[in-house]
C-alpha cells in the first residue's frame, strides 16, 4: 500500500520532536517526583508543573493559577458544562447550560448530563453558515444560566464564532462564558487577555503534545463543582496526581504553536485554498462547505450521491487519511450532528469529507492528496450508482 | 506472493474470524469488512451476531490479523432485498429463509460488487461449505452444513467464493481462533434470524405491517374438511408443522397443514396428513448444467432436515420444477427452500410453493 498521505490533523496530530525532548527527563528516572511531595525531587515537579502553566498562561494572555490541567478536552468540556451546572444547582441558582447544537459532543453529551440530573440544556440552533441565532442567545442569556458555551473553531466543519462577542453579551447578562478552544489555538488568534471568557477547554494531541493531556483555562473562581474528588491538588477543582510529562508536553507545544502562529498558518491557510481550489475543479459536485473560510487548518467539503462507507474504505485504500462524514458506532456514515443542525443534510445521499491541515503539511502531500482522492470519488461514485440501482 | 486479494465477510463472530485468519495464513491479501445492514438502534438488545459489540469485535480480529477492516453499509438494499420481502412472504402465508436472499443478493452479489471495486479477486465467508473448482459441497460439519442457505448464488460467483472453515467441525474452529487468542473464539452461537431480536418474528411484522393486515388479524382455525375448531389472532403467526397455538382437546395432537390467505384459514390436521411427497420450485437457480426431467438428485426441504431422494417429473416453461419424492416428507413448507444435492455437491434449488 502507498504511503499514507495524512489530512486528519484535526482529529490528531503526531507529537512534535521538541515537545518529546521537553518531556523526556520526566518519562525517566531523572525527574520523577510528585509534585506535591515536600523532598526535593517534589520541588523540581513542583517547578516543571509551575513552568509549564506559565508557558500556558504566556501564550494564551491569562495566569498561571488558571490553567487547570485535566485528561484533555473532554474532561475539560465537563468541567466547564457540568461543573458550572452543578455548582450554580447546589447554590440555588439556574440549573442550566447553554450550548449551540454544532458543539463537540464533549460539550452536548455534558449538556445532556445536566438534563439527566434535573437541570435544562439549552441548544442554540445555527444557520446554514453554522452562525448561531442571536435573538435566541440574548433570550437564553436573559433567563439567566450557569454557563454558556459556544467553541471558538468547530472541529468538523471549521466554522468559527466569535467568541470574544458572545462572551461580553453573557458577561452582561450575568452568565459566564465557556468556549471549546481545542481546536482554536494556534490556529486562529486566541488571546484572552482582556476577553470576558470565563473558561476555556484546550487539548494537547490536536498540535503536536501527546493524547492524555489538555487543561481547563478558569478565568473566573469559584465557578466549578469538581466532578472527581481526591487529594486536593489544584485547588480541588481536578484534584488527582498531576501528569507531569504531559503538562510539560502541553506548555511546549501550546508555545510553539501560538508563537509559530501567524507565520504558519498563513501558510497553511493557501495550501487550503490550493487544496479547495483543485478539488472543486477536479470533482464534479463537490461543494465546500465554510464559505466564510473560518479556520485556516479545515477544509470541510461535501460530495453528493456517494455512498459513506464506500468512500471511507477507499480512501483508506489508496493511503489517504481524512475523515468522513460522522460514522456511528454502527458504521453508517450519515450526516453528523453539525450538518444536520446546519439543515445542509436534507435528503442526503452524499458524504462529508473533512480534509485537516497541520503547519508540518507541504506542498507535496497535497499534491500527492490531489493525485489520488478524484480516482477515489470517481471510482466509489460509480460503486455507488451501481449499488443503488434498482433491482 | 499473495494467493489474491479477498474481501472477507466478518460478522464479529468465531466462524468468520476464524475464515479470516485462515486466508491470511493461506497468503491471501486478506481486506474484513462488516456489512452493516440493519438499523443498531437503541431498541435492539445486543445480539451475538448484529451488535455493534460485534463490529467491534471483528474490527479487533482484523486488527489482530494484521489486515485492514472496513464497515460497509448495505442497509437500503438489505431492507429492500431481505426484510421487505420476509415480511411479504409472511403476509402471503409463507414461512421465508431470509438467510437464502441475503446470501443471494446482499453477500454474494452486493458485497461482490464492493469487492470487485476494491479490485478484490475474492469475496470470503465463514459459512460450513466447501467451495471447490466453481462448485459448492456440504461442509466436514454435517451438523453445521450451511449449504441449504446457498442454492441461490449465481453460479459465474461460485469461483470467486472462498469459504475456508467448510473443511472444520466447529470445536475445530473455536480451537484454531483459541490457538490465535482471537477475542471472538468462545462467543455464543448465533442461531436466530439477525434482524429479528429474541426469535420474536411476529414481533417484525406488526413493526411493518399495518395493524389491520389480513396476515396479523383473527381468522378460522379449521380441518381440511372445513370444520371450524376454533380461531386465531394472525395466520402469519403459524407456520406448516406448528403445534404451538392450536386448540386443544382433539383426540390426536394438531399441526397445521397449511395456510389459505385469501380465507384466512390456517387448516389443521393429524401428523399423518403432514407427509407428502411432492415438492414444485419456483425462482430455480442451478450451479450446474440443469436437471432434465427423469434426472435423480436429493432434495432438502428444511434446514437440518435430512435430504430425500426425489426425481425431476417437470420443468415448466414458467421456471418452475416439479420434483417427485421418493419418499414422503413431513411438513413441506411453501417460503421455505427446496436445495437439490447431488450426494454432497449442491446442485442448485429453489422457493417452495
Amino acid at each position: 500500500m502507498s504511503e499514507i498521505v495524512y489530512f486528519d490533523h484535526a482529529a490528531t496530530t503526531p507529537v512534535r520532536p521538541e515537545v518529546r525532548d521537553a518531556m523526556s527527563p520526566f518519562l525517566s528516572s531523572e525527574a520523577y517526583g510528585n509534585p506535591s511531595s515536600g523532598h526535593r525531587a517534589g520541588r523540581e515537579a513542583q517547578a516543571a508543573l509551575d513552568r509549564a502553566r506559565s508557558r500556558i498562561a504566556d501564550a494564551l494572555g491569562c495566569a498561571a493559577g488558571h490553567v487547570i490541567f485535566t485528561s484533555g478536552g473532554t474532561e475539560a468540556d465537563n468541567l466547564a458544562v457540568l461543573g458550572t451546572a452543578l455548582r450554580a444547582h447546589l447554590e440555588g441558582r439556574a440549573f442550566r447550560a447553554i450550548v449551540a447544537r454544532t458543539e463537540h459532543k464533549a460539550i452536548l453529551d455534558a449538556a445532556g448530563a445536566v438534563e439527566r440530573l434535573g437541570g435544562e440544556a439549552v441548544l442554540l440552533d445555527v444557520d446554514r453558515t453554522g452562525q448561531i441565532a442571536m435573538d435566541a442567545y440574548r433570550d437564553a442569556l436573559a433567563r439567566g444560566a450557569a454557563v454558556a458555551s459556544v467553541m471558538w473553531v468547530n472541529n468538523e466543519t471549521g466554522v468559527t464564532h466569535d467568541v470574544v462577542g458572545l462572551a461580553e453579551l453573557a458577561r452582561d447578562a450575568g452568565v459566564p462564558f465557556h468556549t471549546d478552544a481545542v481546536q482554536a489555538v494556534g490556529k486562529v488568534p486566541s488571546d484572552l487577555g482582556g476577553t470576558a471568557i470565563a473558561l476555556a477547554s484546550i487539548s494537547g494531541h490536536k498540535l503536536g503534545a501527546p493524547k492524555g493531556i489538555g487543561a481547563l483555562i478558569m478565568r473566573v473562581p469559584d465557578l466549578i463543582e469538581p466532578l472527581i474528588h481526591g487529594g486536593g491538588q489544584q485547588g480541588g477543582v481536578r484534584p488527582g496526581t498531576e501528569n507531569v510529562a504531559g503538562a510539560v508536553g502541553l506548555g511546549e507545544a501550546v508555545a510553539l504553536a501560538v508563537a509559530e502562529r501567524p507565520a504558519a498558518m498563513e501558510r497553511v491557510r493557501d495550501l487550503k485554498h490550493l487544496l479547495a481550489a483543485e478539488l472543486t475543479a477536479a470533482v464534479p459536485g463537490l461543494e465546500i462547505t465554510d464559505a466564510a473560510d473560518g479556520a485556516p487548518h479545515i477544509l470541510h467539503v461535501t460530495i453528493p450521491e456517494i455512498d459513506g462507507s464506500a468512500l471511507l474504505t477507499h480512501l483508506d485504500q489508496a493511503g489517504i487519511a481524512c475523515s468522513t462524514g460522522s460514522a456511528c458506532a454502527s458504521g453508517r456514515v450519515g450526516p453528523s450532528h453539525v450538518l444536520v443542525a446546519m439543515g445542509t443534510a436534507n435528503d442526503w445521499n452524499g458524504s462529508a469529507l473533512r480534509l485537516s491541515l497541520a503547519p508540518t503539511t507541504t506542498r507535496a502531500d497535497v499534491d500527492a492528496l490531489l493525485r489520488r482522492m478524484p480516482d477515489v470519488i470517481d471510482r466509489v461514485r460509480v460503486l455507488t450508482a451501481a449499488l443503488r440501482g434498482e433491482t | 506472493m499473495s494467493k489474491g486479494r479477498v474481501l472477507v465477510a466478518m460478522s464479529g463472530g468465531v466462524d468468520s474470524s476464524v475464515a479470516a485468519a485462515m486466508l491470511v495464513e493461506q497468503g491471501y491479501d486478506v481486506i474484513g469488512a462488516t456489512m452493516r445492514l440493519f438499523c443498531y438502534g437503541e431498541t435492539v438488545p445486543d445480539r451475538p451476531c448484529c451488535s455493534v459489540d460485534s463490529i467491534t469485535d471483528a474490527a479487533s480480529v482484523a486488527a489482530n490479523l494484521g489486515v485492514p477492516h472496513y464497515v460497509l453499509d448495505l442497509e437500503d438494499r438489505f431492507k429492500r432485498e431481505v426484510i421487505d420481502d420476509f415480511v411479504a412472504e409472511y403476509a402471503r402465508g409463507r414461512t421465508p429463509i431470509p438467510c437464502v436472499r441475503c446470501n443471494t443478493f446482499t453477500k454474494f452479489r452486493d458485497l461482490l460488487a464492493h469487492a470487485r471495486a476494491l479490485e478484490c479477486e475474492f469475496v470470503a465467508t465463514g459459512h460450513y461449505a466447501r467451495t471447490v473448482d466453481g462448485r459448492i459441497f456440504r461442509g466436514v460439519d454435517r451438523g453445521k452444513d450451511q449449504t441449504y442457505f446457498l442454492w441461490g448464488i449465481d453460479r459465474s460467483v461460485v469461483e470467486h467464493m472462498l469459504t475456508p472453515i467448510g473443511t472444520l467441525t466447529k470445536p475445530e474452529t473455536r480451537d484454531y481462533a483459541r490457538g490465535l487468542g482471537l477475542v471472538t473464539a468462545d462467543k455464543p452461537e448465533s442461531v436466530e434470524i439477525c434482524f429479528v431480536p429474541d426469535g420474536d418474528y411476529a414481533a417484525v411484522l406488526e413493526q411493518h405491517l399495518e395493524p389491520d393486515d389480513p396476515a396479523l388479524t383473527a381468522g378460522p382455525i379449521r380441518t381440511e374438511t372445513g370444520t371450524v375448531i376454533g380461531s386465531h389472532d394472525g395466520y402469519a403467526r403459524y407456520t406448516v408443522g406448528q403445534r404451538r397455538r392450536l386448540p386443544g382437546g382433539s383426540p390426536e395432537p394438531l399441526y397445521v397443514l397449511r395456510i389459505v390467505p385469501e380465507e384466512r384459514a390456517v387448516v389443521v390436521g393429524g401428523e399423518a396428513e403432514l407427509f407428502g411427497n411432492q415438492v414444485t420450485l419456483e425462482e430455480v437457480n442451478w450451479l450446474v448444467p440443469p436437471l432434465q426431467v427423469g434426472d435423480q438428485c436429493d432434495i432438502q426441504i428444511r434446514y437440518r432436515a435430512r435430504p430425500v431422494p426425489a426425481q425431476v417429473t417437470d420443468r415448466a416453461a414458467t421456471g418452475r420444477l416439479h420434483l417427485e419424492l421418493l419418499e414422503p416428507a413431513k411438513a413441506i413448507t411453501p417460503g421455505q427452500s427446496g436445495a437439490v444435492y447431488r450426494d454432497d455437491q449442491l446442485l442448485g434449488g429453489g422457493v417452495i410453493c
